[in-house]
């Protein structure tokens, strides 16, 4: 995978260095301290010219959104789409958000995905931010493992061929650990996330000019 | 994984339709292949289709159940909806049928469609089970070793022989994991000649330098709704892969028994012996000249 430098995705207040169009990283560590909110961080687009795609799959869409604001980013329904498959009952934020009744219906949330990603792609935003929000709900309501290797193939896929970025995130402890090291497979890196006595770190592995030690990372602004 | 020149089906019932769509892709240099029944369809699946678009709505069915016949044929092709129904319009299909969406626009445009077939079709991007690294090079080293033309068979029945007794198991394999299925080179006490990949534990083994045990299949989560590991009554595993000098991975080299087992650190390393023993034989009979070019 090659990019002109200027093509290269950036990912504003973190530690981390630009990453070539078509990648895909996994994001383990523990959900509610740490990997969740680095994962929503990787999805901001300050300078507007990004569409974004989420996969809410462990809360709804309106949790999601707020969390996303929270951490820096910019819920604009004109370039954001959102595929809510937790519904958590709360009323979604925009109409730019569809839903799907079950994190076991991988081939609706796909082709919400793809319905998202391809209206954005009409709208003008060739560059495009994916999240799923965990995969934790997926392998937990999918009976066999395999249609969510299908599943993650699939979406890393469209990631690779139409130039975007995404960041997938995982608890590990939540999962049989042959498991989650099969899903990093399905990815080009792995982003490792920890919350330390001074506050949250991250490492990297799989990916060129990134940080391989444990680095701190600066507080959403 | 990047081939020569994919191959696309396209099934729509709508004549005009389907040959715009046809004539789209055959533009973007893909092979091209039709379809106007869901019936069609299925007698037209070979395992040279690299991806099948598909319209929704058919006299015999729909999009869906075109994708069913599709996976129940080749389990690794990409499938993509092209529709002019929007995604919430859509019937829910089978939850774990897993697909491509394009919209089919107003104005008849098939370049957004053309664009994703043919990056997606030279992929396997649709694949029920994790990809090695450099999959395209990995393949291109498996198709290098055709164990018919390396007079290999008799060696490994030998070897495999010889493991089964000396594990005290059900059965010993060698098995080489092609695009969409693992090719059982030698297999004492079975009778296997192929298992697709989504299906084989190899799938895995083929990813680690580590020998990879499963004690019991029903208590792992990645093998418990196998029914094909029940059906070939595989309850336990032990596999080391087989790699060619580059690093590729061909194959691996493997226990199963109907029965949960543990194996000791001795016997992983007798395993181990055992796959380097593979390894050598196939290195060897290539450098004599036996692979094809």
């Amino acid at each position: 995978m090659t990019a002109r430098q200027d093509d290269r995705y950036a990912f504003d207040g973190l530690p981390l260095g630009p990453v070539d169009p078509g990648t895909s990283v996994i994001v383990t560590g523990p959900v509610l301290d740490g990997a969740r909110e680095l994962g929503l961080r990787l999805l901001r687009c300050d300078d507007g010219d990004c569409g974004v795609v989420i996969i809410a799959a462990d809360s709804g869409a309106a949790t999601t959104a707020e969390d996303f604001e929270r951490y820096g980013g910019t819920f604009d329904r004109n370039r954001v789409g959102v595929v809510d498959c937790a519904q958590d009952g709360r009323e979604p934020p925009a109409d730019c958000v569809s839903a799907v009744g079950t994190p076991a219906d991988l081939t609706g949330i796909g082709i919400e995905y793809s319905g998202h990603y391809e209206r954005l792609y009409a709208a003008g935003y060739e560059r495009v931010r994916t999240g799923i929000l965990t995969v934790t709900p997926l392998l937990v309501y999918s009976e066999d493992v395999r249609p969510v290797y299908r599943f993650l193939n699939t979406v890393t896929g469209r990631i690779d061929t139409a130039g975007g970025v995404g960041a997938c995130v995982v608890d590990p402890k939540a999962h049989d650990e042959q498991v989650v090291e099969s899903l990093v497979q399905c990815f080009d890196g792995r982003i490792h996330v920890r919350s330390g006595d001074e506050g949250l770190e991250l490492r990297v592995d799989g990916l060129p000019d990134q940080p391989t030690d444990w680095t701190a990372v600066d507080p959403a602004a | 994984m990047t081939r020569d020149s994919p191959t696309v089906l396209c099934a729509d019932p709508d004549d005009a339709s389907r040959a715009a769509t046809v004539d789209a892709l055959a533009s973007a240099g893909l092979a091209v292949m039709e379809a106007a029944s869901i019936r069609a369809l299925e007698s037209t699946l070979d395992d040279a289709v690299d991806c099948v678009v598909t319209a929704f709505e058919f006299d015999d069915g729909d999009g869906f159940d075109a994708v069913d016949a599709v996976r129940a044929a080749n389990p690794d092709c990409v499938c993509v909806l092209f529709t002019d129904r929007d995604p919430s319009d859509l019937p829910r299909g089978a939850p774990e049928q897993v697909v491509e969406y394009v919209p089919k626009p107003d104005d008849g445009s098939r370049d957004r469609l053309t664009e994703v077939v043919a990056t997606a079709a030279a992929e396997t991007t649709q694949a029920a089970y994790p990809l090695p690294e450099a999959e395209a090079e990995r393949l291109a080293a498996v198709r290098q070793y055709d164990v018919a033309s390396l007079s290999a068979a008799e060696t490994f029945d030998r070897l495999t022989a010889l493991m089964a007794s000396h594990f005290d198991i059900d059965v010993a394999f060698v098995g080489l994991v092609d695009e969409h299925e693992e090719r059982f080179l030698a297999c004492e006490g079975a009778n296997w000649r192929t298992l697709a990949r989504e299906d084989s534990i190899c799938t895995h083994t083929i990813l680690t330098d580590e020998t990879v045990v499963v004690e019991d299949v029903r208590e792992d989560p990645r093998f418990a709704a196998v029914d094909a590991l029940e059906e070939l009554d595989i309850r336990s595993y032990a596999g080391a892969r087989i790699t060619d000098d580059a690093g590729n991975a061909l194959g691996a080299v493997c226990c199963t028994d109907g029965e949960p087992r543990r194996y000791s650190r001795a016997e992983l390393d007798d395993l181990r012996r055992f796959a380097d023993e593979v390894e050598e034989q196939l290195r060897l009979r290539r450098q004599l000249g036996g692979a094809p070019r």
